[in-house]
Formats: C-alpha cells, structure tokens, sequence
C-alpha cells in the first residue's frame, strides 16, 4: 500500500550505545589486565631466574672446595635442601665420562666453570630422577681432582608461578567480564524495549495521529529528555499544522458567503436574461464554476468536520452487502453511461459498526472515483469479502491505467491530482473524504494493482459470522 | 398567495431571503429574535417558517420544540451555520422539517419552502401531470396509455418529481428525497439518473415533461 522509498534499517546487533560501550570498554579490560599480568609474570620469572643462577653459582663454589671424601654426603644434602623433584647433580672425570649421579650427561654447550645455562631437560637427567621436568639451570665446575661436578636446579618453580598468574588472568577476567557481558545485555533490555516504544510512537505519528506523544518514563534518564525534546518539538508542529489548517477552514469558509452572493446575483441575471440571449452561455458557465469552487469548499470543509469528529456514537450495525447494493443501484447509470461493467461482488453476513451515511458516501466515493478513471468499456469491480473471522474487506477495483506505486501514499491528500489525470474534472477532494471516513471508522486503506487497473481496499473489523 | 414567517437575525439575510420568496410569489414576514419569533408562529395564517437556529433569545430548536409541543405543525425550513451532520439530525428530530446551511443559494432556499408549502396536500393514491399517470399503490406508471417499465430508482425519482409538478427541484433535493443522503456526489450523477427516466418517460412524438432548469435543478411538467 504506502509505498515510502525504502529505509535502510539499522542491524540489529549492537544497536545500543551501551552494547557498544561495553564491548569497547572489555576489550580494553582484556588488554589491559593481559599486559599487567604479563609483565608481573616476566618480571618474577625473570627474578626467579636470576636467583636460581646466583644459587647455583654459590653452591657449586662451595662445594669444588670440600673434601672428596665428604662431597657424597655434602650432594645428599644438597638434594635435600630442596624438594627432590628440583635438585640433581652428577659427576664427571676430567674427559667429561660420568661417574655417578643424576645427572647423565653434559650438554656441549655448558662450559666448565663457566657460569649457569638454561637447557633441555631431556637427555641430561636420568628421567626416574626428576619426572616431568623439561627444563632446567645447569652449572659444572672443576674439582681439585680433575674431575667435573654438574649441579641442576629446575624450572619448576618458575613454571608454577608461571601457571599461577594464568591462572589469577583467566578467572580474574572470567569473573569480569562474565557478569559484565550479561549485565550489560539486561542493562540493554529495558532501553531497547523503549526505543521499540518510541518507534511505535513515532509510526503512529508518522501515519498522522498528531495527538500521539513519546512515552517518558519516571526515571528521567537521556532517552526521556530526548523524548521531552522531541514531544515539546511535536507540540509545536501541531500547533502550527491546526493553525495553518484552520487558515485553511476559515478561507473556505470565509469566502463562501460572497460566493454565495455572487453565484445568487449571477443567478438572478441568467433567470432575467432570455432564453435566447448570447450572453446565456457565458453567465450559465459563471454559475457552473462558482458552483464548483463552492463545491471545493464544501468538500474541505466536510473533511475538516470529519477529522474533528472523534465520538462514535452514531455507530450502528450496518450490512456490507446491502450498502454495497445501494452504491450499485446509484453509480450503474453512470457507468453505463461510459458502456463500463460495473459488477457487485458481496458475500451475505458482513455486518460492520458504522456511520450508514459516512460509509455509503466513502464507497460512492470510491466508485466514482473509478469510473471516473477508467476507459470507455471498461469494469469496475465492488466486493466485499471476509478475511478472517471478524475481518472483511471492501474493495473497488478498476480496469482503468492504474497509479503509479510513487504516486499511490499521495493520492489521498488534500486536492492530489494524479499526473494523468489534469484532463478530467474533479476537485481532488474525492479521496481524502474517503480517508477521513476511513480514519474516523478505524479502516485500513490499501491501493494496490498493476498497470491493468487499480484496487482500493478497505479492510475493517466485521462481526464475527 | 401564502405566508411565510422568517425568523432571522441577521437583517442582510432576511431581506434577501424575503426578496426571493416574493420573487417566487410567496409573502414574507420577518421577525428578528426567538421570542418574538415563538410569539409570530402562533398566528394561523402561516404557511411555513424559516428559523435561523442561532437567534438571541430563545434559540431555534428550543423554539421548533415548543412549536410542535404546542400542536402548531407548521412546516419549518431551518437554516443554520452549522453544517455538522449531527446538528441537522437534532434540528431534524426536534421536529424542523428541512435543513439547509448557510450560506445558501436563495433559489435552493425558495425551492425548499415551495416544497414544504406543499407537502401538506391530502394523501393521494395517484398522482397525474399532463398524460404521466402514476399510482401509488400499484407502482404503474403510464404517459398516455403506455405503460412505463421502471426500474426501483427510477420510480421513486419519478414519484419525487410528479409530487412537486411545476416546481423547481434541485440535485441536492432530489439527492435527499430520493436517495435519503446529504453529501455532494457531483453535478453529473443525478444528470444521468435524470437522463434514464427522460428516456423512458418521453419519446420523439410526445414534449418532453421533466424540464432541465439552467443553474438550478429540473423541473416536472
């Protein structure tokens, strides 16, 4: 039906400002909180190492200088400093052949008294000795004899520590943004919901129930003083859209009485004038054109009375089909004036609330207006049909060229012309009484059809069969 | 020559409604507020009022009201600025008989009270104009000795006419009587209605009795 150029519609995710923010501000948090841990991480880490290298380094001064015969005892204690599962040593000759302990083999790498490397646990150790150890501080040095000592201490302090921060990371983050995630998405519900409510306001409005405001909730929060602004925006259109309205009315209505007078007095002169006078003519056409902008007048002032109706009480029960029937036995010898078909379709046992008159006059309106439209021979089709239980629809439908869709939402304002139409006679106001009408009885206009014709709907709530 | 009281405040108005009516043949009375106006109506010698509905004083369908309570059936065209549907039912129902708005075209004024001048003849069963014969309770319409085969419409539009023969009856007229209904549908469709009945009433030999009145209406015999 209404054929406004299509809108792009927002998506609808991360349609809130919220949401955004909040996505925005957890990144930042995960960032954030990543890059602290990590460098407390390097930093102990880092401590850890060096502590662990400088230990090694004392250790094992002190030990090249025992005495061979208690170095065995002096490791075993060396071990036992520690939990087992960190510390290992090992014993070479002087060609770096093992002799005794954990420690199997020297990595090329390792200089002897050189200072502590970090290296692969695999290879080096006995495997029985440290269990899943993959890495360790390695230091050898020379004893008074010739022969190497190695001493290992591991990594695993530091992996531990390592795993402890992930661990303080990932449940820190968890227990952030979690709870964050999902108080945002319900922080989101009840903006969202208003907007939806803004949004229905605003279709209402748009559809021209001007009286229709934004809703304001109590809690007088950014959305309600936009709202505010925008009521107090709309306050002042409908003020101006009465006044200009009213100008309108009191033109109409103002210039009515000297029309009036003018169409009287010009009356007067034709009714003196002989039959046969050549001035007959002209006078007659005169009066025709007063007659037609009184006609105007009327017509706007009719659709004005219309829309300020707002009671109901006139209604009744009225039947479809014999409404339908009446409009038929009054606009047949019109169409068949035109050799047009004009055919009645109307199922029995439509009974709808309405103003008889107001209905008989929009559906007359609508006849008229078709066959006003359509070629010589052509049909004009009235029907009325149920839809569903308590919904029916009214419909005059035309052989005629059709409306343009960009042309179909403008057909029903004041004195609309349709660009094919400047030959024919009419004010324009045919259709927007039948608006009115159909405003004041709460139907639902459609146009619809192809360049084979129109069809003008008008769908209402009927009684139920 | 009958009488019509016209009760109208506004001078400009009343004489102009005066002028018409005398221009009909029709001798007017004019009375400018309501009390006088109930006070005037009381008089036998009327034949029909015109009651403007806003009136200082007693309004005008405070007035109709009492008229009729008071057993006066004069018949009463009102006039009103009002040209709201509802004002019209309630004017209608208090118990006026015709209902224009103003502003109004005086022949459409002068031919609605020559209406209701005669309105009040005795109730026929048969009405004749000229050699058109129509009967009431049959529903037979004849010219000559022919009978007319009508279609609902159009003997009821024929009836409408034959009522009121000699006088002139406008669309918006004709539109009310015949099809009870008060919006404006265009010059053009009473035209072809009227046009219908013509052919079926008259033919090339006989004159053609429903007569086309130039700015106004049309007119029986």
């Amino acid at each position: 039906m209404d054929s406004a150029p299509p809108r792009r519609e927002p998506s609808p995710h991360w349609r809130a400002t919220t949401s955004r923010l909040l996505l925005g501000y957890g990144v930042f948090f995960v960032i954030w909180g990543t890059l602290l841990l990590g460098s407390i991480y390097w930093e102990t880490t880092r401590y850890l190492a060096e502590h662990t290298d400088r230990d090694l380094t004392h250790q094992i001064d002190h030990l090249r200088h025992v005495d061979r015969a208690h170095l065995a005892a002096m490791l075993d204690d060396y071990i036992a400093l520690e939990d087992t599962s960190y510390n290992a040593w090992g014993l070479f000759d002087a060609q770096g052949r093992w002799i005794n302990g954990d420690i199997v083999r020297l990595p090329p790498a390792l200089k002897i008294d050189g200072g502590p490397i970090r290296t692969e646990a695999r290879d080096i150790i006995r495997q029985q000795a440290l269990p899943n150890v993959e890495q360790l501080h390695l230091i050898a040095a020379h004893l008074d004899d010739g022969n190497v000592l190695a001493l290992a201490h591991t990594t695993g302090v530091t992996a531990h520590v390592g795993s402890i921060i992930k661990h303080a990371l990932w449940w820190g983050l968890s227990f952030t943004l979690v709870p964050g995630l999902i108080g945002g998405l319900i922080l989101n519900v009840g903006p969202r919901r208003r907007i939806r409510q803004i949004k229905l306001a605003t279709q209402a409005i748009m559809h021209g129930d001007l009286h229709k405001r934004l809703p304001i909730s109590k809690r007088d929060d950014e959305v309600d003083r936009l709202a505010t602004i925008v009521n107090d925006m709309l306050d002042q259109i409908e003020r101006l859209m009465g006044e200009v309205k009213g100008v309108c009315d009191n033109i109409a209505h103002d210039l009515r009485t000297p029309l009036t007078r003018l169409r009287s007095q010009l009356y007067r002169v034709q009714q003196q004038m002989g039959e046969d006078d050549p001035q007959q003519a002209l006078v007659e056409r005169c009066v025709e054109d007063i007659d037609d902008v009184l006609g105007r007048f009327r017509a706007l002032l009719r659709i004005s009375e219309l829309e300020d109706r707002r009671r109901r009480e006139g209604f009744v029960d009225v039947d479809l089909g014999e409404t339908l029937q009446h409009v038929h036995e009054l606009y047949a010898p019109l169409a068949e004036d035109r050799r047009q078909l004009l055919e009645l379709r109307a199922e029995p046992g439509l009974i709808v609330q309405a103003d008889p008159d107001l209905l008989f006059e929009a559906i007359g309106n609508l006849v008229a207006n078709a066959i006003k439209f359509t070629p010589d021979g052509g049909t004009v089709t009235m029907s009325a049909t149920r839809l569903a239980p308590e919904r029916a629809r009214i419909e005059v439908a035309d052989s005629g060229p059709g409306i343009p869709v960009e042309e179909r939402h403008a057909i029903w304002q004041r004195f609309y012309r349709g660009e094919g139409s400047r030959e024919t006679t009419g004010h324009g106001l045919g259709l927007s009484i039948v608006a009115a009408i159909a405003k004041l009885h709460d139907f639902e206009l459609s146009i619809d059809g192809g360049e084979d014709g129109t069809r003008i709907g008008m769908a209402c709530a009927v009684n139920p069969p | 020559m009958p009488h019509v009281l016209v009760i109208e405040d506004d001078e400009v108005t009343a004489r102009e409604i005066a002028l018409e009516l005398a221009a009909h043949g029709i001798s007017a009375d004019r009375v400018h507020n309501g009390d006088e106006g109930l006070r005037a109506a009381h008089a036998p010698h009327y034949d029909a009022i015109t009651l403007d509905l806003m009136l200082p004083g007693m309004d005008g369908l405070s007035l109709v009201k009492q008229l009729r309570e008071r057993g006066i059936t004069t018949p009463v065209l009102m006039i009103s600025a009002l040209g709201d549907v509802d004002e019209r039912v309630r004017g209608l129902r208090a118990g006026g008989d015709d209902y224009l708005t103003k502003p109004f075209a005086p022949d459409e004024m002068a031919a609605r009270i020559e209406v209701l001048l005669r309105r009040q003849q005795p109730a026929q069963t048969r009405l004749r104009v000229g050699d058109l014969e129509l009967d009431l309770i049959t529903h037979v319409a004849r010219r000559g000795g022919r009978e007319l085969s009508l279609l609902p419409t159009e003997y009821r539009l024929l009836e409408f006419l034959m009522r009121y023969p000699g006088q002139v009856l406008t669309r918006a007229m004709i539109f009310e009587s015949v099809w009870g209904l008060r919006f404006d549908p265009g010059t053009n469709l009473i035209d072809v209605h009227i046009a219908r009945l013509r052919r079926k009433v008259d033919t090339e030999a006989e004159p053609s009795l429903i007569r086309t009145v130039r700015g106004s209406g049309y007119r029986l015999g």
